[in-house]
């Protein structure tokens, strides 16, 4: 098993997605486990994703403009409250979409006006594809 | 008597009551669908049914398939677990019809609380005091704001055929009125097929408080004193205890006597709760009937860690005709249990739900915790239904023992590959309201966003370091240490 870890921290992969952690004097049982270019980690309670996407290992997911006006899961798009040329305000409810028993309202990330909006009232609409686009 | 038990749900609760029919003896069918081929519950069973494509209307919502399994199987007993059809006459009817036990009330029963104005009549006539509020018969949004108007605002819609919080909005002001009603007639109709709405008056800053009670088929009934379940995020609970932190021994002994009277009045069967709002606190603080759910609750394992009753066990002794075999008095609280629910969602976006695969998952194991779970390491949450992955209950001597277990049995519990609630979850029981158990209704919704923002962590140097030889050790531990449920998932390593 591979040992690793900076001065301070000393690290032991245990196998099956644990690792033996001992910072200074404080010993723990993290957990990490690696989905593609994402690396999932557990320490103490709280849960991680560090991707090696893009130039820099260290940026971990952000959310952009875009990300905040998509589905976050396919969904069914049940009112479309803006159309093309409407000036909106951050916080304005774009779109309500319906998934898991659950209203989820897309709200404007920022003021802006509507490009764009790219879906239909009833569509099931996939995750990932921004739903409307602000100028 | 019955033999074989078909059980019409999925997940945990599914789960909870195949273990309940087998240590009873009693054989046991699953129903799935497509989504669920492998689910934990689908293996778990004597038999697994598919039952139709993963949408709920194809499968669990279908009458017509449940039976048909149950046909298949010879199936001579039901439970429907909670959600899905389980509050449906329509199928308790199906199965009086086909000679099916039903594990729960009668369709008549259903009916009866189903409908918020027969229960709310019901529970009048029954000297159970009521919040003020109708139905109006005019359904027209006219006809909604001038019922509002004479409720008094600050009011609260919710649609006549619901449960479990959804479509319920909260309205302050006449401004706000319109935009509330047309978005709660749509997620009543999108998830009950009804758009009827009902108008009550919103107590400010009360406490849920539930009664648990059950009736036989000789006519006892008892209640199993209270479950506190005022930590709710937007009408959905999420962490429940009892006994309730604020209740005294008088309070509880009048709450406990209003849902006997009740479930007396509606000659109810089986397990049911009867929910409560407390407005006040003390002895005489006031109490005012919510509604019954007339079916096992999801919270139901806080009662059984405190009062040493298996509500399952009871729930088919009960169906199969035995008698209740305590009293009142021979029924008590012992300790103190708070559970708390594990949910696929992003507390950092609004608590979205998630799907996904569950790359790793690790149950805690631990003295005076117990967790009920529908998922394994490897499956994958779908979008189709609830996002509940957990329950993990906590039993101790005191709150404070029971509050100190949950938190380490949570910080314990890894789960990679989906965002789950945990660290809100932690943060929430460590929040100073919670420790002094100072909470309503309405606290998450005032003061959640700022748990939220204290649960969210960056990855630091250490979360690097790991994540690096989690990279770097991938190589090695694919070959000699791959376990088999991972094997269902591409792109896996660990």
């Amino acid at each position: 098993m591979s040992e690793g870890g900076s001065a301070a921290t000393q690290l032991e992969a245990l196998g099956n997605g644990r690792f033996a952690v001992r910072v200074a004097e404080r010993g723990r049982v993290a957990y990490a486990v690696t989905y593609g270019s994402d690396t999932w980690v557990w320490v103490d309670g709280n849960a991680y994703i560090v991707s090696t996407k893009g130039t820099d290992e260290r940026v971990v997911r952000g959310r952009t403009d875009d990300m905040a006006m998509a589905a976050p899961m396919p969904a069914t798009v049940r009112a479309i409250s803006v159309s093309t040329g409407q000036t909106v305000t951050t916080g304005d409810v774009l779109i309500v979409l319906e998934a898991m028993k659950m209203e989820l309202a897309i709200k404007a990330p920022r003021d802006g006006i509507v490009r764009a909006v790219h879906c239909a009232l009833g569509e099931l609409v996939q995750p990932g594809l921004p739903l409307v686009e602000l100028d | 008597m019955f033999t074989r038990v078909l059980i019409a749900n999925r997940g945990e609760i599914a789960v909870r009551v195949i273990r309940a029919c087998r240590e009873r003896g009693l054989g046991t069918v699953a129903v799935y669908s497509d989504a669920d081929a492998r689910a934990k519950h689908t293996l778990l069973a004597d038999q697994a049914v598919r039952i139709g494509g993963a949408a709920p209307t194809d499968s669990y919502l279908s009458i017509a398939a449940v039976m048909e399994a149950s046909r298949q199987t010879g199936a001579d007993a039901l439970h429907p677990g909670y959600g899905f059809l389980s509050e449906n006459p329509a199928l308790a009817g199906a199965c009086a019809d086909r000679g099916i036990v039903f594990i729960g009330p009668g369709a008549q029963a259903l009916e009866a609380m189903g409908s918020k104005i027969a229960a709310r009549a019901l529970a009048v006539r029954a000297g159970v005091p009521v919040v003020p509020g109708h139905t109006p018969s005019d359904q027209s949004d006219s006809a909604i704001a001038a019922a509002a108007q004479s409720v008094g605002f600050p009011v609260l819609l919710k649609p006549s055929e619901g449960g479990g919080g959804i479509g319920m909005k909260a309205v302050y002001t006449a401004e706000d009125l319109a935009p509330a009603i047309a978005q709660a007639r749509r997620e009543a109709i999108a998830a009950f097929g009804d758009g009827t709405l009902y108008i009550e008056r919103l107590i400010e800053r009360p406490r849920h408080v539930e009664i648990q009670v059950l009736a036989d088929q000789q006519g006892h009934v008892v209640h199993l004193f209270e479950r506190e379940c005022s930590v709710q995020r937007r009408h959905q609970k999420i962490v429940e205890e009892s006994p309730s932190p604020v209740v005294t021994s008088r309070l509880r002994q009048r709450m406990g006597a209003a849902a006997v009277a009740l479930a007396t009045a509606a000659s109810y069967l089986n397990a049911g709760t009867v929910e409560f709002l407390v407005d006040g606190e003390g002895d005489d603080a006031a109490f005012y009937f919510l509604e019954m759910n007339t079916r096992l609750q999801v919270e139901h394992p806080v009662t059984e860690q405190v009062t040493g009753v298996d509500l399952v066990h009871a729930q088919l002794a009960i169906a199969a005709g035995e008698p209740l075999p305590w009293s009142q008095t021979d029924l008590a609280q012992r300790g103190h249990a708070i559970e708390a629910r594990v949910y696929a969602e992003d507390p950092a976006h609004g608590d979205l739900p998630q799907a996904g695969p569950i790359l790793l998952y690790r149950e805690p194991s631990m003295p005076g915790v117990r967790i009920d779970s529908g998922v394994v390491e490897g499956d994958v949450v779908s979008v189709h239904y609830d996002p509940m992955l957990a329950k993990v209950i906590a039993t101790g001597s005191s709150r404070e023992v029971a509050r100190q277990r949950l938190v380490q049995a949570l910080t314990g519990f890894p789960i990679l590959g989906i965002r789950t609630n945990i660290a809100f979850l932690i943060q929430l029981l460590n929040h100073p309201r919670f420790v002094a158990g100072e909470i309503d209704t309405g606290w998450l919704d005032r003061e959640g966003d700022q748990i939220r923002a204290a649960a969210a962590s960056e990855p630091d140097a250490l979360v690097q370091e790991i994540a690096a030889a989690a990279r770097g050790a991938s190589r090695v531990d694919t070959a000699v240490n791959t376990p088999d449920p991972w094997e269902r998932l591409q792109g896996v390593r660990v």
